[in-house]
């Protein structure tokens, strides 16, 4: 568009004077600009440059909105300091002394290593039926009966401990043999005096002995291990004991004859049980004598 | 005529008394026939902190002492319980709870008697007091004379004759126990499996006294 008001243009024409007009000049904006130079450097037009700008732009605007939808990513945890190992030998055994002591599974298991609650393994758990039996009511009562005493030491600040772990037990046993007699029936009787007994099972409260109060989660953790190690040996001997006194399992014959009636007796409980310990016995001693070798040959190089 | 029956009476009482003492002592003996308290006495043979008599001592006279609130549990106490109780209670779920609290009065009782006993000794004994009343041993013979319906006087004596076969099996165990020490046992055998085995030798013997088969 000529601007017809230029002062330099020498060949201007003479406007009319009462006539006046508006000229208006288009802005150029940064982003035209470059789009111009963009479009002359790759030869292409102005619409096709802008088409694909259109293109890129709405791209953009969907994946902002796919990105909205989903939820936000939670911030990243700092990553927790890893557990610094022993570093000393004697940190080491100490280390592994307490993980022997707190498996009561198999190294440090409640009957076979301690020798705790041998009387209804002895005579009752004669047969796997019985076993079932005694695993339920031990399962129904050991945690329960060591996190309820435990919460009530706690009121008591720690004081008359036995009579407060056989109370609970007792306590407890009144839910845990409705129980047990709603699953097992009239063959509960079978166990005769050894199923109460378990109130006064050293298995069941050995805890009352030591003075150290545990907080009620510890109980529970170390009431399920406890179980979980008593049910173990109370399921093997019962197998063991009908197996060898019976020839069944589970009441189904597996061997013609028995092979040693005198395994469900209480004298045969006894023997079989002892020789029980002494396999056991050999095989975790064996492992701890492991374990002690490996720790000794690893600071080896170290004085403590 | 009087005097005769009277003695006659006093006598047969006398002997239901000690023939009842003599079968809980050997025949009927807790360790042997019915592993009572075997746990504990495996725990006492092998603690040098804790002398025989200074946890044999309360074993018995809780179980004497026991014996009374024990029957008077089982003949008066339970047969109102069971008119008394719903029907969703059965009677036999609250047993432990009576015989504990039949054995905490026997406790009490010997708490006070041995106050007559010299100090080292009623220290040493009332330390062992809980572990010796909350025991297999004392609540198990309370819930036998309760399945024998046992009356007072067998009560009694086959309470004092447990506490007794206690302090006897103890004190068996405890020499075969010194004896094992020997090193001709093996490794993995010394300390409870040998003790565990020793028992049932043990009570195989007893077997052999009075025929093999268990209540």
């Amino acid at each position: 568009m000529p601007n017809t008001q230029n002062p330099r243009n020498g060949k201007a024409k003479k406007a009319p004077a009462e006539h006046s007009q508006t000229v208006i000049i288009p802005q150029i904006s940064p982003e035209m600009l470059a789009r111009a130079r963009r479009a002359a450097e790759e030869g292409r037009s102005r619409q096709e440059i802008e088409a694909m700008e259109q293109e890129a732009a709405e791209t953009a605007a969907r994946q902002a909105a796919e990105q909205a939808k989903q939820p936000e990513p939670a911030p990243a945890q700092p990553k927790p300091a890893p557990k610094p190992g022993p570093r000393t030998r004697r940190e080491a055994e100490a280390e592994l002394f307490q993980t022997i002591h707190d498996d009561h599974l198999w190294l440090n298991n409640p009957v076979m290593v301690r020798g705790l609650g041998l009387a209804p393994i002895v005579v009752a758990a004669m047969d796997c039926d019985n076993a079932v039996m005694l695993c339920v009511a031990a399962i129904l009562m050991l945690t329960a009966t060591r996190m309820l005493a435990v919460a009530v030491c706690h009121l008591t600040a720690n004081r008359f401990r036995p009579v407060i772990y056989c109370y609970a037990a007792a306590i407890i046993y009144v839910p845990a043999y409705i129980l047990l007699y709603t699953l097992f029936g009239s063959t509960l009787s079978v166990l005769g005096i050894y199923l109460p007994l378990l109130v006064v099972e050293p298995a069941i409260i050995k805890r009352m002995e030591s003075p150290e109060l545990e907080t009620v989660g510890e109980a529970f953790h170390r009431g399920i291990n406890n179980t979980v190690g008593l049910c173990i040996a109370i399921m093997l001997v019962g197998i063991l004991r009908e197996f060898l006194g019976a020839g069944t399992f589970f009441g189904n014959p597996v061997v013609k004859s028995a092979w040693l009636p005198l395994a469900s007796q209480p004298a045969g409980g006894f023997i079989l049980v002892g020789v029980l310990c002494a396999v056991w016995t050999a095989i975790g001693g064996a492992y701890v004598h492991y374990k002690r070798e490996e720790v000794r040959h690893l600071y080896a190089d170290r004085k403590r | 005529m009087l005097t005769a029956n009277v003695e006659l009476t006093v006598l047969q009482a006398v002997a239901q008394f000690l023939s009842y003492a003599v079968l809980a002592v050997f025949a009927e003996n807790v360790i042997f026939s019915r592993a009572l308290g075997v746990s504990r006495l495996i725990k006492l043979v092998g603690d040098p902190d804790v002398k025989t008599w200074q946890y044999c001592v309360p074993v018995i006279l809780v179980q004497v002492l026991a014996a009374p609130s024990g029957w008077a549990a089982h003949n008066l106490l339970f047969p109102w319980l069971k008119i008394v109780l719903p029907g969703w209670l059965p009677v036999y779920a609250l047993r432990p709870l009576v015989y504990l609290t039949a054995s905490l009065l026997a406790m009490a009782l010997v708490w006070l008697l041995l106050a007559v006993a010299p100090n080292p000794q009623r220290d040493a004994c009332r330390e062992q007091l809980p572990a010796a009343t909350f025991n297999c041993c004392v609540l198990g013979t309370l819930l036998i004379c309760a399945n024998q319906n046992f009356n007072l006087l067998q009560y009694l004596a086959f309470g004092l004759g447990s506490g007794l076969g206690y302090l006897f099996a103890v004190l068996v165990v405890d020499e075969g126990r010194r004896r094992l020490r020997s090193k001709d046992i093996p490794n993995i055998f010394r300390g409870l499996p040998s003790s565990l085995i020793y028992i049932g030798i043990l009570s195989l013997a007893l077997y052999g006294l009075v025929g093999h088969g268990v209540a």
